[in-house]
């Protein structure tokens, strides 16, 4: 281990530390005992590389310049220098912005200690060399690329480069990357080949630096070298690394670059290209969105309530089913696939059984529906926004070739939501009105994340794009205000929980197209609805007319069916006339008005019930009897005619009833009666691990604190500058765990020290000094000072807590 | 939030507030880019349909003015996805070009090299074509001009035509405005065809289409070929013409079942033109029998499918469409676009109603109820008779005797299907009736004696339908009808009411069975009128009876 790494991190202040944990929270997960523990995590290829990934392209480019520019075991390097060397690389017209960018840039990498050490030699921390393969498109240097020649080779080579070195020292590559580094060496070899040779060298400069030749390890040299590749590897300015691939040493290609790292580098981000907007224009536009996308979804719950899809053996729903529901929902099927997915991360929609089930609403939809629209919106863009499944790969095969169908198990990617959360915060960070294009937003994330690229990526981007608008997160290409309020804060902001500004729901609800209560009747029996109707009015309309066309209004038609239904629902001709009379602007028509009363008037002249049995006899009297006789009652009897009476109970039990009461009657034949039940739409509980854990939200700053307290105890134990203290006599008094666990929260908060109870791991008692750091997953960790050092502690085995004094 | 008068509804469908005070400007700002679907009382609604969109293209409109139509007009935000696809819809229009050159004959050309490699991988496409010419052209057989249009509109790359016409044998025409004038809006519809080359013309039922035709004929010049859809209408035609123009008898043919005239204008039938003897149209020849310069389809909405087959080789002469409706119920709406050409004009509906040209009827149903054993006979005929049973129930002899007799002092026609309850109904009015088999004499008689209204009340079977001469009536009361095409009924009806010379509204009573067949029917009819924009009533009998 790098001592001076370690001793740099032993010297910040805890304030700096804690920020650096705070910035990279895998450090304290779990809680390293020392700071010598904390630099082995820090250093971790793992760890840095996690680091690394969430550094911009110029941040990135100040640690490759530093990795090229210092040796691993070197003095390091000043800021000056460091600056110096950036300048060269900077695009001329942006050289101005350099000093800002540079300074935030080299702070950004000592509070994340990628970088280390005071201003006048600043040094990569270890592990981050390891972690960089071609940094800034460069090869290996020359004593890497050239290790596996054999020494003979490499006489030859060092031979070939520097005439007068031939006999003296060690063939050893060192030497070679030695004489490979002097710049005006290797203008000279340069100047010695082709200019075919030296066009080939140009292509690789910039990276990639690795190219493909048959026979790379060919023995050449500079007097049998015939092809340009020939003169190349003849003269050291080629390494070959493979059987057929051949490299351009690092100390080469900076020559090439003329002693520049980078080429045309940016110190800020490359500003967003869009179309302007007319902002107020955009925000309408998307919540009109927002607001067909909320009723979509509900649409979709109420379809596959009453007619539910299958769930296939593999999971999901199969293509016919999505596409069946597509044309239903008249939406294309990618769109289709996408509201099926948002219903469903919103807990919506769920299986109803593992097996053979049906994808059903939940009871959490009964919930949802009665909400106000702007609420409804943000529980399924918040659903939307925090998923990590992808909608937008419904349809493709995944790489055994398996079907993705939408809501397939494995349609998952670990890193959609974090890049549809940052395409989001770009879309933000945007002037206002501006649409950004697709590649400017991909460009500007390529500069914030440039080690996160990739097509795949890309895709993940472009589906964020298409579905936000689909969403009304955006509108017209622009972000909305109420899609704004719906980002979470920055990481990096400090503040936690409370969101800037208002809710998104509260943003959305003024653009909102208002509830009307009213329709406009006309004679060709339909009712115009000018706007989304208030609920009441929406759901009686609902059941006295056929919806014809949805969208910014809602067209009904009347029919005699579905008059007939309202009546079946119990409305009156009267009810159905006064309601619309009240709701409508213009007289009711009167073809509508003679519609309804006609159907009113056929409406229940035939009557059906249903019986269990019936009873007849030719003879009324006997009859009278049968209903007179109290024993009679609990069959249930109606008459319906004088010759017939109706029973709700079973012929069977009819027959013996009577019989007990003395008749002798006889089973009839019947021709079996209909039961008439409607089919209730149905409903499936929504799974408890429906919803995503918490995303990258950052840690609480107490645990950050406490985490950091933990540390340094831990440290100064460590350094022997803490001795064990013994802990209190007597039995630490037993507590209620749900207490325990409250008071090592409160401990942790507040700094504080405890005195616990623990049973060891052979069930020994034990009684402990802790200073609690950071509780998860089961576990405590804590300083133990009666230990002097940071341990794990069951929290199931901690039989009690109190104050230490 | 906009108070526009607009509604853009996820189909595509637009409503319009009529009310609203930007109401007029909207539809004028809409109406070349939407179809009319229906036009009741207070709200319209207008179709965007692919085709409405590349009519709205070759009448010169881009994707920019729709779109900023929409945006402007409508009350709540258009959706994004529903501009976008009006733009990517507009954009295809155009992409290809029929034209005319000098070395090639008929040449198939594109700015875009994508749309044409696709077009000619099209394996319904390929044989129409002939060598590649350069890049970016294609020869095409001038006898495909047609077939090709056809199918590049299917697969969704209109061709604009811009190949050019030939001009026909020149025959002097000109109108002969003696007395009456070319309405503004008829000689904007000539116009707007003229300068198009070739087109539809869209205008309401008794907006005088006839007079468009011949003012299109004074256009051009040259020999004219008319196709309409019957004899009735044929007759109509030559009427019409030799009063409007400077033609006389001798320059007008009549091609008909009876009658095979070949003139400088001829007039032909649908049905003659598709009559075929073993298998082959046999009056295929008349399309060839001069070099016609002009040729004018009535009702194109019921152009027949073979007459588009001869239209596909007729595409280098000029061609009007005449309509009242670009909505077929084949839905062959795109082969009207592709063989006839775009949409050239469209009449503002409303404001032809507001300066008096044309005055809907005002509707009413009445319905009578069948007695108790009319019901039980009802319920027990077999299918095929049923209609006629309720069609003719005795019930209706009451009720339409008291109509004619509310009606007392005007000129009323009764119309009927079956002749038994026609005789019936002429014996109680003590009227005359008139059948298939009164004589053309006697019929002549009885209906001067209507016109000079010394007999005013008329009993009509359905010879009426056929007959052109029948007299206007400010009254008619249908009691049994045919059960054909709602469009079919609803232009019989406008020909029986023509708007009046005092400005009166005519009145169109239906006397209906309640609870049977005739009143499903009847629902059809007041569907298709209410949505036409007539106002329509349903009363009951006993209320007739009872004087109300």
């Amino acid at each position: 281990m790098n001592t001076d790494f370690t001793d740099w991190l032993r010297g910040l202040g805890d304030d700096r530390v804690r920020a650096l944990v705070a910035a990279r929270p895998e450090l304290i997960t779990p809680v390293p005992a020392h700071v010598e523990g904390l630099a082995i995590r820090a250093t971790s290829p793992s760890a840095t590389g996690r680091a690394l990934d969430r550094l911009d392209r110029f941040s990135l480019a100040v640690v490759e310049t530093l990795l090229v520019m210092t040796a691993e075991d070197g003095p390091g390097l000043a800021y000056g220098e460091l600056r110096a060397a950036m300048a060269a690389s900077v695009l001329p017209q942006e050289a101005g912005l350099l000093p800002g960018a540079l300074r935030a840039a080299v702070d950004e990498l000592l509070g994340l200690a990628l970088i280390f050490g005071p201003e006048s030699a600043l040094r990569l921390a270890p592990g981050v060399r390891d972690v960089s393969e071609s940094p800034a498109g460069l090869g290996p240097p020359a004593v890497e690329a050239f290790r596996h020649h054999p020494p003979e080779r490499l006489r030859e080579l060092i031979e070939a480069v520097h005439l007068h070195d031939a006999g003296g020292e060690e063939p050893v590559p060192a030497r070679l990357a030695a004489l490979l580094a002097e710049g005006v060496i290797v203008e000279r070899l340069l100047g010695d080949v082709s200019p075919q040779a030296r066009a080939a060298l140009e292509e690789l400069a910039w990276g990639p630096p690795a190219g493909r030749l048959p026979n790379a390890r060919r023995e050449v040299s500079v007097a049998t070298a015939q092809s340009p590749i020939e003169q190349l590897l003849a003269r050291g300015l080629l390494a070959a690394t493979g059987e057929e691939t051949v490299v351009l040493p690092r100390e080469v290609a900076l020559v090439l670059r003329g002693g520049r790292v980078h080429r045309d580098l940016r110190p800020v981000a490359p500003p967003l290209e869009g179309a302007e907007r007319d902002r107020s224009l955009a925000d309408r536009t998307a919540a009109g969105q927002a607001f067909s996308f909320v009723r979509t979804v509900e649409e979709l719950c109420e379809m596959w309530g009453v007619d539910p899809p299958g769930i296939l053996r593999a999971g999901g729903v199969a293509v016919r089913d999505l596409r069946r529901t597509a044309q239903l929902l008249d939406l294309p099927e990618w769109t289709a696939a996408l509201v099926v997915e948002v219903a469903y991360a919103a807990g919506l929609v769920a299986a109803s059984a593992p097996v053979d089930g049906e994808w059903l609403p939940t009871t959490g939809y009964d919930g949802w529906r009665v909400k106000a629209t702007e609420d409804r919106w943000e529980v399924l863009a918040a659903a939307w926004l925090a998923g990590d499944r992808v909608p937008g790969m419904v349809g493709e095969r995944d790489d055994r070739d398996r079907l993705l169908n939408v809501l397939h198990p494995e349609l998952r990617r670990p890193a959609a939501a974090e890049v549809r959360l940052r395409t989001l915060r770009v879309l933000a960070s945007a002037g206002l009105g501006l649409a950004p294009t697709a590649a400017s937003v991909r460009e500007r994330l390529a500069f914030e994340q440039p080690r996160r690229r990739g097509a795949y990526r890309d895709r993940l981007v472009d589906f964020t794009l298409r579905e936000a608008e689909v969403l009304g997160l955006t509108g017209l290409g622009v972000m909305s205000g109420f899609g704004r309020a719906l980002l979470p804060a920055e990481a990096s902001s400090r503040s936690g929980a409370s969101r800037p500004g208002s809710a998104p729901a509260e943003l959305l609800a003024p653009l909102l197209p208002e509830p009307v209560d009213h329709v406009v009747l006309q004679a060709d029996l339909t009712a115009v609805a000018p706007g989304p109707l208030t609920s009441e009015l929406g759901r009686r309309l609902a059941l006295t007319a056929d919806v014809e066309s949805k969208g910014g209004a809602t067209v009904y038609r009347f029919g005699d069916a579905s008059i007939r239904r309202a009546l079946d629902a119990g409305s009156s001709a009267d009810d159905l006339l006064a309601m619309l009379e009240k709701h409508s602007t213009t007289p009711v028509p009167q073809p509508l008005r003679y519609l309804v009363t006609d159907v009113a008037r056929r409406h229940g002249r035939i009557r059906v019930g249903t019986a269990g049995s019936y009873v007849r006899c030719d003879d009324p009297s006997v009859l009278d009897e049968v209903m007179a006789d109290k024993r009679s009652a609990p069959l249930r009897l109606r008459r319906l005619a004088p010759t017939v009476i109706a029973s709700r109970s079973s012929r069977a039990m009819v027959v013996d009833a009577l019989r007990a009461l003395g008749y002798s009657p006889v089973a009839e034949s019947s021709e079996g009666d209909v039961l008439v039940t409607r089919a209730d739409a149905k409903r499936t509980e929504r799974p408890p691990s429906a919803r995503p854990g918490p995303g990258p939200a950052g840690l609480d700053p107490d645990v950050v604190t406490a985490a950091v307290r933990a540390i340094r105890a831990g440290d100064e134990a460590h350094l022997a500058r803490r001795r064990p203290v013994a802990a209190p006599d007597g039995q630490v008094p037993r507590s209620p765990s749900t207490g325990t666990v409250l008071a090592l929260q409160e401990a942790i908060r507040q700094g504080a020290r405890v005195w616990i109870g623990y049973l060891d791991s052979q069930g020994h008692a034990t009684s402990r000094i802790l200073e609690p750091a950071r509780m998860e997953g089961g576990y405590l960790t804590a300083y133990d000072e009666t230990r002097a050092a940071v341990h794990r502690f069951a929290l199931h085995r901690i039989t009690g807590v109190a104050d230490v004094n | 939030m906009s108070d526009g008068p607009l509604i853009v509804q996820s189909d595509k469908t637009l409503l319009l507030e009529v009310e609203h005070e930007k109401a007029d400007d909207c539809r004028k700002a809409i109406a070349p880019f939407a179809e009319l679907e229906r036009a009741p009382e207070h709200v319209h609604t207008y179709r965007i349909t692919p085709l409405a969109l590349w009519n709205a293209r070759a009448a010169g409109h881009d994707a920019e003015q729709v779109i900023d139509a929409l945006i402007s007009h409508s009350r709540y935000p258009v959706p994004h996805a529903l501009l976008v696809d009006i733009a990517e819809t507009m954009s295809r229009y155009g992409r290809l070009r029929l034209e005319k050159s000098d070395h090639h004959g008929l040449t198939l050309t594109s700015s875009d090299k994508a749309v044409l490699e696709e077009v000619l991988r099209s394996k319904k496409i390929q044989p129409m074509l002939g060598e590649r010419i350069g890049g970016d052209s294609v020869a095409v057989h001038p006898s495909e001009r047609g077939n090709i249009k056809q199918a590049l509109l299917k697969i969704g790359w209109p061709a604009e035509d811009l190949a050019g016409y030939v001009d026909g044998e020149h025959h002097p025409i000109t109108l002969a405005q003696d007395g009456w004038q070319l309405r503004p809006y008829q000689q904007q519809a000539a116009d707007a065809f003229w300068h198009g080359g070739s087109g539809v013309v869209v205008l309401p039922c008794g907006a005088g289409k006839t007079i468009v035709g011949a003012a299109a004929m004074a256009h051009a010049q040259a020999t004219t070929l008319i196709l309409v859809t019957n004899t009735v209408s044929a007759h109509q035609w030559k009427q019409e013409l030799l009063r409007r123009t400077s033609l006389t008898e001798n320059e007008i043919g009549e091609y008909t079942g009876t009658k095979k005239e070949i003139r400088p204008v001829t007039i032909a039938t649908y049905q003659v033109m598709t009559t075929r003897r073993q298998g082959t149209y046999r009056h295929l020849e008349l399309f060839d029998a001069r070099d016609w310069g002009l040729v004018i389809y009535d009702e194109v909405h019921l152009l027949p499918a073979p007459i588009f087959r001869m239209t596909a080789d007729l595409q280098a002469r000029r061609r009007v469409g005449l309509t009242a409706t670009l909505v077929r119920e084949d839905g062959r709406e795109g082969d009207v676009f592709s063989l006839i050409g775009p949409k050239r004009y469209d009449a503002p509906w409303k404001e032809m109603e507001n300066q008096g040209w044309i005055a809907p009827a005002d509707c009413v149903e009445v319905r009578v109820t069948l007695s108790d054993t009319e019901r039980l006979a009802y319920a027990m005929a077999e299918a095929e008779e049923r209609y006629r049973f309720c069609a003719t129930t005795p019930s209706k002899l009451k009720v339409t005797e008291a109509l004619v007799g509310r009606h007392a002092g005007e000129q009323v026609l009764v119309i009927g299907q079956y002749i038994d309850q026609l005789d019936e109904l002429a014996e109680h009015l003590d009227a005359p009736v008139i059948k298939g088999e009164t004589r053309v004499k006697e019929r002549e008689r009885l209906f001067q004696a209507f016109r000079d209204k010394e007999i005013q009340v008329l009993v009509v079977s359905k010879v009426a339908n056929f007959s052109i001469d029948l007299p206007e009536a400010s009254v008619a009361i249908q009691v049994s009808g045919t059960f054909g095409s709602r469009q079919e009924e609803a232009q019989r009806l406008g020909r029986v009411l023509r708007p009046k010379a005092g400005g009166g509204g005519a009145r169109f009573y239906s006397v209906v069975s309640r609870d049977t067949v005739d009143q499903d029917f009847a629902a059809h009819r007041q569907r298709f009128l209410a949505e036409q924009g007539y106002a329509y009533q349903i009363i009951d009998a006993d209320d007739v009876l009872a004087g109300e």
